[in-house]
This record gives C-alpha cells, sequence and structure tokens, in this order.
C-alpha cells in the first residue's frame, strides 16, 4: 500500500477532497481542541452566519444547542480533524465558544468532586 | 420552541473511553445506554506505509480512515458523559492516546471465547496510568469463566476491578460505568496521600 490515496468526503452533495475545506491546514495545531470538547455558538456567530462557507455554517447552525466536536463531525459527515480546524477559526472570529473538558487529573479536592459529581449522575440515571 | 441560546457555557464535558477487541460488542455497549442512537465519527490518518524502505519514510504514508463509536449521557449536576468506543484494528492504536486524553476512566470489554483481543487495550491503559475496569461481557447471561481465571489470563493488578454484563441491558451497562468511576475515585484519593 504505497499509493496515496487520500478518501474523500461527501459534503452537501459534493465530492471534496476532506482538507480543501481548511485551506489543506490539518488539525495539529488544534490538538487542544477535544473530541468531546463542547461547541455553542455565540450571538454575532448565528447573526453573521450567511458570511461563513457552508461547512463552517453549518457548525454554527448546529451548536446552537451545546455541542460536541465529535458530534459536530458525524453529523456534518465531516472528518474530525477538519472540523476542529473550522472550530477554531470559529472561536478565534468569535463565532462560537468551545468548553473543553477539566484538565486531566488524578488528584485534588476539584477532581474527586468532579467524580463524585459524575458517580451521582450515572447512579440516578 | 426551546429557541434560547447563551454564549456562556452551562455544561461541562467528561468522557469514558470503552476498549477491547473488535466485534466485543463496544457499540452495543455505549447503545445501551447512550441517549443518542450510538454516532459514527471518522478521522483521517496518515501512517506510514508497511515493508517501504526507511529513506523514503516521509513520502510513503498512507492516509486512512478511522472510525469511532459514541454516545452521549446527560448527568445532573450540569454535566454530559461521553461515551466512546476505540477503533478496533490494531494499528490505530495510536488514535486511542487522543481518546484516552482527559478520560476519566475506561472499560475493557472481554469476551472470555476471545480473552487475547483485549490484551493491547489493557497493556495501552496501564503503561498511560487510565484507570480501567475489565468488563467480561457474558452473552446470553452465562458466565463462561471465572473471575481468577479472567485475572490470570489478564495478569492485571489485584486492584482492578472484574465486572461482568450483558452488553446489551442498560442496567448492566451503568453497573460498569458506576465501577469504572469508584475505581477512579479511588486511585485519585489514594494517590492524593501518597507524597
Amino acid at each position: 500500500m504505497s499509493v496515496w490515496d487520500p478518501p474523500h468526503v461527501q459534503v452537501g452533495g459534493r465530492i471534496v477532497r476532506p482538507y480543501t475545506m481548511t485551506g489543506g491546514r490539518t488539525s495539529e495545531g488544534e490538538q487542544q481542541i477535544a473530541l468531546e470538547a463542547l461547541v455553542i455558538a455565540t450571538a454575532d456567530g448565528i447573526r453573521n452566519r450567511h458570511r461563513f462557507r457552508w461547512e463552517s455554517a453549518e457548525i454554527i447552525a448546529l451548536s446552537r444547542k451545546e455541542t460536541a466536536v465529535i458530534e459536530l463531525a458525524a453529523l456534518l459527515d465531516v472528518p474530525i480533524g477538519v472540523v476542529k480546524v473550522l472550530t477554531g477559526d470559529l472561536r478565534d472570529q468569535g463565532a462560537v465558544t468551545v468548553t473543553d473538558p477539566p484538565a486531566e487529573a488524578t488528584e485534588g479536592e476539584g477532581y474527586t468532586d468532579l467524580l463524585n459529581k459524575v458517580l451521582d449522575g450515572i447512579k440516578s440515571l | 420552541m426551546e429557541s434560547s441560546h447563551s454564549d456562556v457555557s452551562r455544561l461541562t464535558p467528561v468522557k469514558i473511553v470503552v476498549a477491547g477487541g473488535f466485534g466485543v460488542g463496544k457499540t452495543t455497549f455505549v447503545g445501551a445506554i447512550s441517549e443518542i442512537e450510538p454516532l459514527r465519527s471518522e478521522a483521517i490518518i496518515t501512517e506510514a506505509s508497511e515493508g517501504i524502505d526507511d529513506l523514503d519514510f516521509e513520502t510513503n504514508k498512507t492516509m486512512t480512515t478511522v472510525a469511532m463509536d459514541f454516545g452521549r449521557i446527560s448527568l445532573k449536576h450540569d454535566l454530559v458523559l461521553y461515551l466512546f468506543g476505540t477503533p478496533g484494528q490494531d494499528r490505530f492504536h495510536f488514535m486511542w492516546n487522543e481518546l484516552a486524553r482527559g478520560a476519566i476512566g475506561a472499560v475493557v470489554l472481554v469476551d472470555t471465547r476471545r480473552i487475547e483481543a483485549c490484551f493491547a487495550a489493557i497493556d495501552f491503559f496501564e503503561k498511560r496510568g487510565t484507570p480501567f475496569v475489565v468488563a467480561v461481557n457474558t452473552f446470553h447471561g452465562r458466565r463462561l469463566h471465572a473471575d481468577q481465571e479472567v485475572r490470570d489470563a489478564l495478569q492485571i493488578d489485584r486492584s482492578i476491578p472484574i465486572v461482568h454484563c450483558d452488553a446489551r441491558v442498560r442496567v448492566d451497562v451503568q453497573r460498569v460505568l458506576v465501577a469504572v468511576v469508584e475505581h477512579a475515585l479511588n486511585r485519585a484519593t489514594s494517590s492524593a496521600g501518597v507524597g
């Protein structure tokens, strides 16, 4: 398998190479956006939605309600890395805000509080 | 209509990773408790081609699409829990780093008829220090092996819980998730006391 055969992605009826949506940028610089980071559109973003390209406008539309990066990728049928780049851009432009998960920790009162809340939550499902 | 939105986020996202061999029931496990039908996301990864001259390493990369399934559970206290099923194939293990980063803990789902399929997952979480439990998927409700046999086969530390579940049954999956978080809590509180 030495053939360089990038996968193609169907977006809104078009077949495109996925990273043409991001101007060829990959998500390596966007590692700080976690898969489960929650994206929510700002009032500005919603107002100016029409100014963005299709994929970005769709991210804004979907994130009127808090939606994780990985959910956006699934709902838009766009690779996760692409969604990260576009979301990072939208955040920089003030169109969305991104809530990262709590920093990884293995000790400390804050962390055990969080775990206890999660535990209570799961038990009372 | 629920059209209110806010610039200020109300929810905190947390996640638990569900790992195990191909076909062990990860997506079934996630689907049994998720409030949404499990969704599938794809990541494009670049990997070095196998069996190619190392000198040409940079040019001999292939792009591959990896799929992962996930589900979501809204918890009280403004938390939303994501459950991520790891891609099963061995060569995608390096994707696991991103999946495991920031995870509360992990479930290693085991089918005792193919117990070796979960070795890679156990190796990974042990090395990374991610708290995990072993969940034996007792298809059809039959226990095929005693806990000690499973523990011996997996060579895992005594502190790591082994639980049994039918991955199709919601309360079973709930019990496994409780075990993961309790184990993570034990680890967090015991490590806080050390040095």
